[in-house]
């Protein structure tokens, strides 16, 4: 009668494992999460089943199991090219990203306080522009003119620069902030460091980790780009997700071991990105209301004991 | 100010129906008997998983009775509490309210009303709205709602904040709104789980004041939970120690403070001293015949042994005080520490390897003994107090007075 | 040695903000605002001649509504069941609740051209749950490019990033609130509509928007499955500046231009209704 009231407790040390266990299984919160779980994650299970199948007509069942799909997926050059091409872009749009988002998150937190408050406005431009709205100024832009460079991959560098600068630059501002870096700086000139001494041996080494998180996430976010990519460039330096778009023609077994490679691909940067002790738990509990759900929350880490000691070097 | 007009409550109405109704002696005594057993509590117990709460808890509250639970935390103050309330479910027992079986009814129910330690005001409401809510969960009609609301509003002195929401009160006014919220619907009884703990001491002080006055204004069977002694001691009709889940003893406060029934009581209540055989002989000059014997604070006295150290009288103004009439042997001791407690001065001392806790009025014209001073102390014959000999977690409750 | 002048100058701050500044301006605002003024670009001069044409032409029109029902009722249905599911969260076991959270971290990430491969096996013509309710006997003719089969993939998508962004708002519902009301009279029902829902609203609110937002803009996943054979927005905006057929860019602006007004004003809408609620930010 008084249920609700005791389901904050569920967490109770169980008396009898198995009865409370079968309990829980029974409880309509469980029940409901696990729906969910199951919903979301039938279009992935069925794709995995897909790709190792050896056939599957009109049955309800594999005719049997195989991982020949992978085998012959990972010996097609044209999908080792695109997998080569979208690496090389995302690699290359991260660097430009560094260089270009680096500088500004660091001033934005030491000389310029304002400049912070007006990047929170602009970084969410990429968000709520829809990535096809800005192709076609892209398109038009640099079609010809002075910039002829639709068609190459020139064009997707920076643009990914645009796309990733909401959560790159979340994630390093919030390194800065559990630094402090102002003071940290600060003190590093006190003792004798050149502005850009302090900032590349003393700030830099301490916000590594939020760094490596940002370029992880990003990274998994840029593998998984299509718009853009086929907007603006197509068929003339074919990503990986043009390459699928494109193979739709092929076996359904040979483009599901696709999807799944992609998925394990993005699901190992992810991880990666998310493995820092630091993070644990974190990314979700700090969502952004204004941001979509990408991972935007950085780990705040304390100073290390001896970063004060490093800028004296 | 605390207007007496808000007695019309249900309480009051209710007794004066069955009065009415009655007028014959007897009514008028079962009455009474049914007065003197409002809430019963009979054998309850809870577990959570394998981690047993409380058990046996059995107790008889009178009508307008005001309960105080003292107890360390963690004893089951609070899931008590909510069980009453209906927010926990029990185990075993019975709950029972003016002859009512409430034990499985739910919390909506009840008739119950509760403050919660951290407020839990609706957050999306104003002060007027969170008061009004439980009226317009009974469908109050809107003008009986809003004079309803304006009184107790006025009685816990928050008229000037009823447009407010709780983000915008300071915390002892977030807990009077607490309370009104919870009186408004006029409860059959009212629970409050610390609700001054997150208080200052000052606005502590004001609101136990205020709480009481309206308690007792309104005749409310109200049921308390505290850590603190002196709180329980100032606000309650009977206090309920609670122990490990059980109820260790209850009775008034004058009853807990000087006749604790085991080690676990003294220890709890005032501060005792617990006299073992071995200081029993030096310190009382007998051997206890129990065991144990307790002594409160007050009851031990203090000589400087000044004569030792050279000290003389003239220089130094050490309180003397006077030995009561059946005092015991002069027992040595070392002074370690002394805290001041405002109006007294407790000392810890150092005697025969023990330490005793000696309290002291605190006068300006006398100065406090030094640590390491040697003492002599007296123990007040009259006020040793023998306890039970039986260990903490006593399996049967006692009844003290 | 270089000049002092200009090692001062290089080494000045505000130079190294200048490239960010170029970049963002040359390849975020400039396209926004090519986009902008192009769509009032017309073949004789400046003018409304686009936009006429989009309110004017059926297809316009179809494309229009299409995406605005179908972004409404992704985001409608995706809002629900993550808001149920975040309930729940916070009432099963912390296991669950954090295998819940990892997955769908992982899962928002998943859109676009792969999960439209996913969902065709699936729930495709051939796909196996179509395939196994249709011998239950539950559906007899799932067709998953159309409006419900679009409506069931955008809901997909949206639910992860629901629950990513609701998940905190939930947490700061706090069980006493739900006993006060109960000891005041409350059953569920009326502690939701009095106390739960009117806490969250905000949230809910502002969650809404940004799914509405992620549906009205998406393409990919919709491409990869019916290429340009269902009537969206987005598809028609592609199709008139990359399609095989002529190309009308200013077109294409006018009708990116009638996009972005259109998340305008759902924003502004959610923005003055946050306004008209009190502020859970304020506590
Ligand atoms: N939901 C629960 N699940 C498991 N154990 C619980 C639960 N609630 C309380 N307990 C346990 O029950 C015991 C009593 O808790 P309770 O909150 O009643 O103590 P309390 O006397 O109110 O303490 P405090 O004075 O600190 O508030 C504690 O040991 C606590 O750990
Ligand atoms: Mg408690």
């Amino acid at each position: 009668m008084s249920l609700p009231a005791e389901l904050p407790y569920r967490h109770g040390k169980p008396l009898l494992p198995s009865l409370m266990a079968r309990l829980r299984l029974l409880n309509p919160y469980t029940l409901v999460v696990g729906s969910v779980f199951t919903l979301l994650a039938l279009p992935l299970v069925a794709t995995l089943f897909y790709a190792l199948a050896t056939r599957w007509g009109a049955s309800l069942t594999p005719d049997g199991l195989t991982i020949k799909w992978f085998i012959e997926l990972w010996a097609t050059p044209r999908f080792l090219a695109a997998f080569g091409r979208s690496i090389l872009i995302a690699v290359s749009a991260l660097i430009l990203s560094l260089i270009l988002i680096v500088p500004v998150v660091f001033l934005a937190h030491t000389r310029y306080p304002r400049l912070d408050n007006l990047m929170n406005g602009l970084i969410l431009l990429p968000f709520a522009v829809p990535p096809i709205v800005s192709s076609v100024g892209l398109l038009q832009l640099y079609a010809g003119g002075p910039l002829p460079i639709v068609g190459t991959p020139w064009i997707l560098i920076p643009t990914y620069f645009t796309i990733v600068l909401p959560f790159m630059y979340r994630a390093l501002a919030n390194s800065l902030r559990a630094l402090d870096v102002a003071s940290l700086m600060e003190a590093a000139q006190l003792l004798g460091a050149s502005p850009l001494k302090a900032f590349f041996l003393v700030v830099l080494p301490n916000i590594r980790i939020g760094i490596q998180i940002a370029v992880f996430l990003a990274f998994s976010f840029l593998a998984g780009e299509f718009v853009f990519a086929n907007m603006l460039v197509g068929t003339r330096f074919e990503t990986l997700q043009v390459y699928l778009n494109n193979i739709r023609g092929a076996s359904g077994h040979f483009t599901s071991a696709l999807v799944i490679t992609l998925f394990v691909f993005t699901l190992l940067l992810t991880w990666l990105g998310n493995r820092q002790p630091a993070t644990e738990g974190q990314p979700v509990d700090e969502a952004d209301d204004t941001l979509s759900g990408t991972d935007l929350t950085a780990p705040i880490h304390n100073v290390t004991p001896d970063a004060d000691s490093r800028g004296t070097r | 100010m605390l207007a007496t007009d808000t007695s019309s409550s249900a309480l009051a109405i209710q007794r004066d129906d069955t009065q009415r109704e009655g007028g014959l002696l007897t009514s008028a005594l079962r009455e009474r008997a049914a007065d003197q057993h409002y809430l019963k509590l009979s054998g309850l117990a809870k577990s959570f998983g394998s981690t047993r709460v409380f058990s046996e808890i059995d107790a008889d509250i009178a009508r307008g009775e005001f309960i105080t639970l003292l107890g360390p935390s963690g004893c089951g103050k609070s899931t008590l509490l909510r069980a009453i309330a209906g927010l926990n479910n029990v185990d075993a027992g019975q709950i029972i309210v003016n002859g009512h079986d409430i034990t499985h009814l739910p919390p909506q129910r009840r008739g119950i009303g509760m403050v919660f330690q951290h407020y839990a005001l609706f957050p999306n409401m104003r002060v007027v709205d969170n008061v009004a809510f439980g009226l317009r969960m009974k469908k109050v009609q809107p003008e009986e709602r809003e004079r309803r609301v304006n009184e107790i509003l006025r009685l816990v002195e928050l008229t000037d904040h009823a447009q407010r929401f709780p983000h915008q009160l300071s915390g002892g006014q977030r807990q009077r709104v607490a309370l009104a919220r919870a009186l408004v619907v006029e409860p059959q009884i009212l629970l409050l789980d610390e609700p001054l703990s997150a208080l200052d001491a000052r606005i502590r002080r004001h609101l136990r004041d205020q709480i009481r006055d309206i308690q007792k204004s309104l005749g409310l069977t109200t049921l308390f939970v505290t850590h603190d002694q002196e709180e329980a001691l100032l606000l309650s009709d009977r206090i309920f120690l609670m122990h490990q889940g059980r109820i260790l003893q209850q009775g008034n406060a004058e009853a807990l403070y000087t006749r604790p029934v085991d080690a676990t009581a003294a220890g709890f209540m005032g501060h005792y001293n617990l006299i073992g055989r071995e200081l029993a002989q030096p310190l009382l000059g007998y051997l206890s015949d129990g065991p144990r014997v307790a002594l409160r604070p007050e009851a031990l006295y203090l000589q400087p042994d000044s004569s030792l150290y050279g000290l003389q009288d003239s220089q130094v103004n050490f309180p003397t005080q006077a030995l009561p009439s059946n005092s015991g042997p002069a027992c040595p001791g070392v002074i370690r520490r002394h805290q001041l407690l405002g109006n007294i001065v407790r000392y810890e001392v150092d005697c025969q390897g023990l330490r005793l806790n000696i309290d002291v009025l605190n006068r300006s014209s006398r100065q406090l003994l030094p640590t390491h001073l040697r003492v002599q102390v007296y123990a007040d014959l009259d006020e040793v107090q023998a306890l039970a000999d039986i260990p903490a977690a006593s399996p049967t409750a006692k009844q003290a007075s | 040695m270089m000049p002092p002048r200009l090692k001062r100058w290089i080494t000045s701050p505000v130079m190294w903000l200048l490239p960010f500044a170029i970049i963002f301006g040359a390849f975020q605002i400039a396209p926004l605002v090519w986009v902008m003024i192009s769509a009032f670009k017309t073949p004789d001069g400046w003018g409304l001649a686009h936009f006429h044409e989009i309110a004017t032409s059926a297809f316009f029109r179809q494309a229009i509504g299409r995406s605005l029902e179908i972004s409404f009722m992704s985001s409608v249905l995706g809002l629900a069941i993550a808001a149920v599911t975040c309930h729940s969260m916070h009432r099963c076991g912390p296991r669950l609740t954090r295998a819940m959270i990892a997955f769908t971290n992982m899962t928002s990430n998943f859109a676009g051209v792969p999960l439209a491969f996913a969902f065709i096996i699936l729930m495709g013509a051939n796909g196996m749950l179509t395939l196994m309710l249709e011998r239950i006997g539950i559906i007899d003719d799932f067709n998953l490019y159309s409006r419900t089969g679009l409506i069931v993939i955008y809901t997909w998508f949206q639910i992860p990033l629901g629950i990513l962004l609701l998940y905190p708002a939930f947490g700061t519902l706090q069980s006493e609130w739900r006993e006060a009301a109960s000891l005041l009279g409350a059953g569920r029902v009326a502690y939701w509509k009095h106390i739960g829902l009117p806490v969250l609203w905000p949230s809910l609110a502002g969650t809404l928007t940004v799914l509405f937002a992620n549906a009205m803009g998406a393409y990919a996943t919709v491409y990869a499955l019916v290429n340009t054979s269902y009537n969206l927005m987005t598809i028609r905006i592609a199709n008139l500046v990359s399609g095989d057929l002529f190309l009308q860019p200013e077109l294409a602006s006018a009708l990116a231009l009638v996009l972005v007004v259109i998340l305008v004003i759902v924003t502004l809408i959610q923005q003055w209704l946050m306004r008209r609620s009190y502020h859970v930010t304020s506590r």
